[in-house]
């Protein structure tokens, strides 16, 4: 967090910065009002068009800004509320971190918007699906944009709304409403940890806005007290349930339920990464905690190589990818553990594109398969689909870190800040990194090479996606090869442009501990070897899985059969459900059902119907008294003013 | 003061206006009058001044009240449109004595002598009781107005002896005058002064319906016209409940003590009675009346606190209350005259199916009444609570008043339930004119905003 000098507002920019998350907003009251009248390419007009003006502006704002000397500015709109001293306004708060979140959750939130436009099109609710989607943006753009943490957390809720109503968007199949259910209370646990980091904040600080939050934190000397420790250790748990780490992550898989977009915009590219932009922007904070901070890294390494475990053995295409966007996020927090901040938000926007052209890859091939997702059933897709594979492939060869796709300049830089950090952790990310390799191509090849092992009509009617589904793929690819240059590595002589761009940022943080942002530390020798080590294990991986799924052509066990015990324990999830489900979900409904029948039954309703009965009864006594005859109401009220009087003067 | 010339000019055009055959432009007319003096009292906004030897003073406190009682008048007008179409012959008085009772709420706002006071109360009141019964061949109509100006004439004389023994006791009617006499006699000066001032109290308590002085209220509304009981239960209210407390602020915040524990008593005593006679009754209209009666106690809890804050969540009470009571009375009167008179919860059994506007504006109105947060009634609660608990000691008002708004969610959440959950016996749908619709949905977004944004009005004092 840099300094504010000077707060920045004119009417225009005033006006602009509102319609940002105004216009999605306007798209979601439209579309969720007639979406019953409007035709179908109406609804998607208004969908797209709204988000599309959005990121335009968005792209406007972050030229402004440069042109203006990168000076980060408030814009105050009203006094949202006020009660004692608190005092919170409407505000935004435009400095380079949110103007790239802005750029990020537009520009990807457009693209995926305009593929759903295909995507759903042959969807009866495709009306309800849009509102929907514009109120996500809606409530994303007001976290990121916010300029306190009530604003962040009021986005937080919205975009966990939206997340359950999306999730559950088939509604008619019990299994998805549970799955949006378990999401729903999942983050649940998540935001208690977030408004109690809020509070502490707020009487710590006195305030909850960030320009006054972190001048105030920027003055305060000794690292690691418990109070400081208590707020991130808070806010961290708000990150783990948005943004699925241990032991809050088994939503994230079952979030599958929902339409394909739906996984991408939301439980891939934007939303879950909510936590690692939270983190980001309290950097002041987290930095007067490096407990907090190590018990990140931990967390988020050991999340990496859980999910990615996990994501060796599974069958389902869309569970492969949430298991790999779990170990990814697992990943970021690694990095902000290492506090390498501007790596991890590097991270973030590359995993933004690939994975988001993943999920929308994995669409298209479900698209073709007439929502067939299991893998087994699948092979041989690329001469059917060979936009979607080639994009499918980019994004593989992304994620895997083979250079010079994007994810290759993100995770090695992210690496290299782990190993000079800690070399066990930089030991478990190479590992979980072989892993992605491996289980990204494994699902390559069992899904476009080989023969097809669907049932023989279903070869026919498999057909690439229309243009308005594979244009938005090829922009993500695009995006995948060449967003690497924004941060191609000091080795090779250029600039770090994301890195100096995010600079102005850690500035308070700089002056608290200026050692974590010393760069150098690792020789240009060490980090070629590094970057060797990282691009070898996944080439490796590549390999095997090749030789695994392509010379001997395996497919995946099916469903009755009897696995190797390790392999069983992974397909199965390490049980985690059902450990959750026996420690605490059947615990606590015994509990809820005991406490239901002895004190909501007996206690509450007794206690309730009793005063019901009370009132009911009183107030008939009273409507006796209301009799309609004037004499008795002037007697009555002729008593009282004597009584009024008598007590006045004679006994007060 | 502009204000009060041409809402007098006004009336005596809209008599004139009634000669004419058409009666179809006197609504847009009145509309347009009331609109003209909206935008002219603001322009008093920072600029006091006082008129008459200082016997009217124009201040913000007049102009931001003014304000909200034009606005309240001015949106209760459209659901006159009945009267039209049955082409009242009244019509133009009728509007007229809307305008005159409007001067004489103004004045009560802005009185600096009490013989203002007094003639501000006289003109709303005798306009009041010929509204009330203005129905003239409908008997209720007629009970109503003669009940009311009986038990109104009541108290005026005890209003009067009020004031004339205060100016025996101060030989002064001024404001000023009688503090500057008080505040050197600790407040008390002598027994008439004590009287005196509790008559004052009795008497403004029976105008603004509180109880014990209540009785007449759940009749009269009941009898008179609905666009009167609108009228009664906002506009006459906010006037009595503000000229209460001018009174009390400037004449004897010295003599709190004396007036202080009579005051919190009859404060309890209309929570109490005002809520818990509303939750018996089956006719909505009926309920509503109690409702005004419990409005008016947090309305005096605002009094009670006597702070900094008191006039600014007055003001903001008094606002939420008449946009969500003026919502009620609106679509209570399609109601009822669709529905074959009938005022009972009953008579709007579906009508979430048949008519989902008027449904959803009664729910929310229903649920700012209650005090439901997302409303500008949860901030009205709120703001009047807050003011209240700045005395540590006055705490259990508090607690009492939460449990009476707990038993308010009963009665006003009954309708909402008939709307939606009980099915239609007459499933026909109200006609409703698109002009009225229109305003309708206007209040329920105003409503709904005052609960996002109440800072547009509540820093205004």
């Amino acid at each position: 967090m840099q300094e504010i000098v000077m707060p920045r507002m004119n009417q225009d920019m005033a006006l602009l910065c509102l319609l940002i998350p105004l216009l999605p907003f306007i798209g979601f009251l439209l579309n969720g009002l007639g979406n019953r009248k409007f035709s179908k390419g109406l609804v998607g007009f208004i969908g797209c068009s709204t988000v599309l003006v959005s990121f335009l502006i968005s792209i406007y704002l972050f030229l402004d800004f440069k042109a203006n000397g990168s000076q980060a500015y408030t814009v105050d709109y009203y006094n949202w509320i006020s009660a004692g001293s608190l005092r919170i306004g409407f505000s935004f708060l435009i400095d380079q971190l949110t103007l790239l979140m802005l750029l990020m959750v537009t520009g990807i939130g457009f693209l995926i918007h305009l593929y759903s436009a295909g995507y759903m099109s042959h969807d009866e609710g495709i009306g309800k699906f849009f509102s929907f989607l514009n109120l996500f943006m809606f409530s994303m753009l007001l976290l990121v944009m916010g300029s306190n943490y009530v604003m962040m957390f009021v986005g937080w809720e919205g975009v966990g709304l939206c997340s359950y109503l999306l999730i559950g968007f088939w509604n008619k199949n019990t299994n998805y409403n549970n799955a949006a259910k378990k999401a729903f209370i999942m983050n649940r646990i998540g935001d208690l940890g977030f408004l109690l980091g809020i509070f502490l904040i707020f009487i710590t600080f006195g305030s909850v806005s960030y320009p006054q939050v972190f001048a105030e934190a920027s003055k305060l000397t000794g690292l690691d007290t418990p109070v400081m420790i208590g707020i991130t250790m808070f806010l961290f748990i708000g990150a783990m349930g948005k943004s699925a780490q241990i032991p809050l992550f088994t939503w994230l898989p079952d979030a599958m339920a929902g339409p394909t977009p739906v996984s991408a915009l939301i439980h891939a590219a934007t939303m879950v990464t909510a936590g690692i932009y939270m983190v980001i922007r309290s950097n002041v904070l987290f930095i007067l905690a490096p407990t907090t901070l190590e018990v990140i890294a931990i967390i988020g390494a050991a999340t990496a190589l859980l999910a990615a475990t996990i994501g060796l053995v599974q069958n389902d295409i869309k569970k492969v990818l949430a298991y790999s966007t779990v170990s990814q996020l697992g990943y970021m927090f690694l990095a902000l553990g290492v506090m390498a901040f501007s790596s991890s938000m590097f991270h973030v926007l590359m995993h933004a594109f690939f994975k988001a052209l993943l999920f929308l890859g994995a669409g298209s091939v479900i698209h073709a398969m007439s929502n067939e997702q299991d893998m087994r059933r699948m092979g041989g897709l690329r001469k059917a689909l060979p936009v979607t594979f080639i994009t499918f492939l980019i994004g593989t060869l992304a994620i895997s870190g083979i250079p010079p796709f994007a994810g290759f300049f993100s995770k090695d830089e992210l690496l290299a800040h782990v190993f000079e950090h800690n070399k066990i952790l930089w030991g478990v990310g190479v590992l979980a990194s072989f892993m992605t390799a491996f289980y990204m191509f494994r699902a390559l090849f069992l899904t476009f090479f080989g023969k097809f092992r669907g049932p023989e009509e279903q070869k026919h009617h498999l057909h690439e996606s229309p243009a308005v589904m594979t244009v938005p793929l090829i922009v993500l690819a695009i995006l995948s090869t060449i967003g690497g240059f924004l941060g191609i590595p000091e080795v090779f002589g250029a600039e770090h442009v994301l890195g100096d761009y995010l600079a102005p940022l850690y500035t308070y943080a700089r002056s608290i501990n200026p050692a974590a942002f010393e760069t150098g530390a690792v020789s240009h020798e060490l980090e070629f070897i590094l970057m060797a080590v990282s691009v070898g294990v996944a080439v490796l991986a590549i390999i095997i899985a090749y030789f695994m799924y392509i010379k001997k052509e395996e497919v995946p066990a099916e469903e009755n059969a009897r696995l190797a015990p390790v392999h069983n324990l992974l397909y199965q999830k390490y049980y985690i459900d059902e450990l959750y489900n026996s420690l605490i979900v059947r615990p606590v409904m015994w509990l809820s059902n005991a406490v239901h029948r002895l004190v909501d039954v007996i206690v509450v309703d007794g206690i309730v119907n009793g005063v019901g009965r009370m009132v009911i009864l009183s107030g008939r006594t009273l409507r006796y008294a209301q009799s309609g005859a004037i004499g008795f109401y002037l007697l009555v009220m002729v008593c009282s003013i004597a009584l009024i009087l008598f007590l006045n003067f004679f006994i007060g | 003061m502009t204000s009060i010339i041409l809402l007098s000019i006004f009336g005596i055009i809209n008599l004139f206006v009634g000669f004419m055959k058409s009666k179809r432009i006197l609504l847009p007319l009145s509309l347009l009058f009331l609109a003209v003096v909206f935008g002219a009292n603001l322009f008093s906004w920072n600029e006091a001044q006082s008129y008459f030897n200082h016997m009217l003073t124009i201040d913000n406190y007049a102009v931001a009240f003014t304000g909200i009682m034009v606005l309240a008048t001015l949106l209760l007008l459209p659901f006159s449109q009945h009267y039209i179409e049955e082409a009242n012959e009244n019509l133009a008085e009728f509007y007229s004595l809307l305008l005159f009772s409007l001067v004489g709420a103004i004045m009560m706002v802005s009185y600096e002598n009490m013989l203002m006071l007094f003639i501000g109360i006289e003109i709303l009141s005798i306009a009041m009781y010929v509204l009330a019964g203005s129905d003239k061949r409908r008997l209720r109509s007629n009970e109503a107005a003669l009940k009311y100006f009986l038990m109104g004439a009541f108290f005026t004389g005890v209003l009067l002896f009020g004031i004339v023994l205060i100016y025996g006791a101060t030989g002064s009617f001024y404001l000023t005058d009688i503090a500057a006499t008080a505040a050197v006699n600790d407040g008390t000066v002598n027994a008439m002064f004590t009287l005196g001032l509790l008559l004052l109290v009795i008497g403004i308590s029976f105008k603004i319906s509180a109880a014990p002085f209540h009785f007449w209220a759940p009749d009269v509304y009941e009898g008179t016209p609905t666009l009167f009981t609108s009228y009664m239960s906002t506009v006459v209210k906010i006037a009595g409940v503000a000229a209460f407390y001018k009174l009390m602020a400037a004449a004897f915040a010295a003599s709190y003590a004396a007036w202080f524990p009579t005051l919190i008593a009859i404060t309890v005593l209309t929570l109490v009675v005002g809520n818990i006679g509303a939750v018996v009754q089956t006719n909505f209209k009926r309920m509503l009346a109690y409702s005004s009666v419990s409005h008016a106690g947090y309305l005096l809890m605002a009094l009670v606190a006597f702070n900094e804050r008191s006039d600014a969540s007055i003001l903001f009470y008094s606002l939420s209350y008449a946009l969500a009571t003026i919502v009620a009375f609106a679509v209570l009167q399609y109601v009822s005259e669709q529905r074959n008179g009938d005022e009972t919860y009953a008579a709007f059994n579906g009508l979430g199916k048949t008519n989902p506007l008027l449904a959803f504006a009664m729910t929310v109105a229903m649920c700012s009444l209650s005090g439901i947060p997302l409303t500008a009634g949860f901030f009205g609660k709120l703001f009047v609570f807050t003011a209240v608990v700045q005395d540590a000691r006055l705490m259990w008002l508090v607690v009492v008043a939460v449990l009476m708004a707990a038993v308010g969610i009963y009665y006003y959440f009954k309708v909402v339930i008939a709307m939606y959950m009980q099915p239609a016996a007459d499933a026909a749908k109200i006609r409703i004119g698109s002009f009225a619709s229109f305003m309708l949905i206007f209040i329920t977004v105003f409503t709904i905003l005052l609960g996002i944004a109440p800072a547009l009005v509540s820093d205004l004092l």
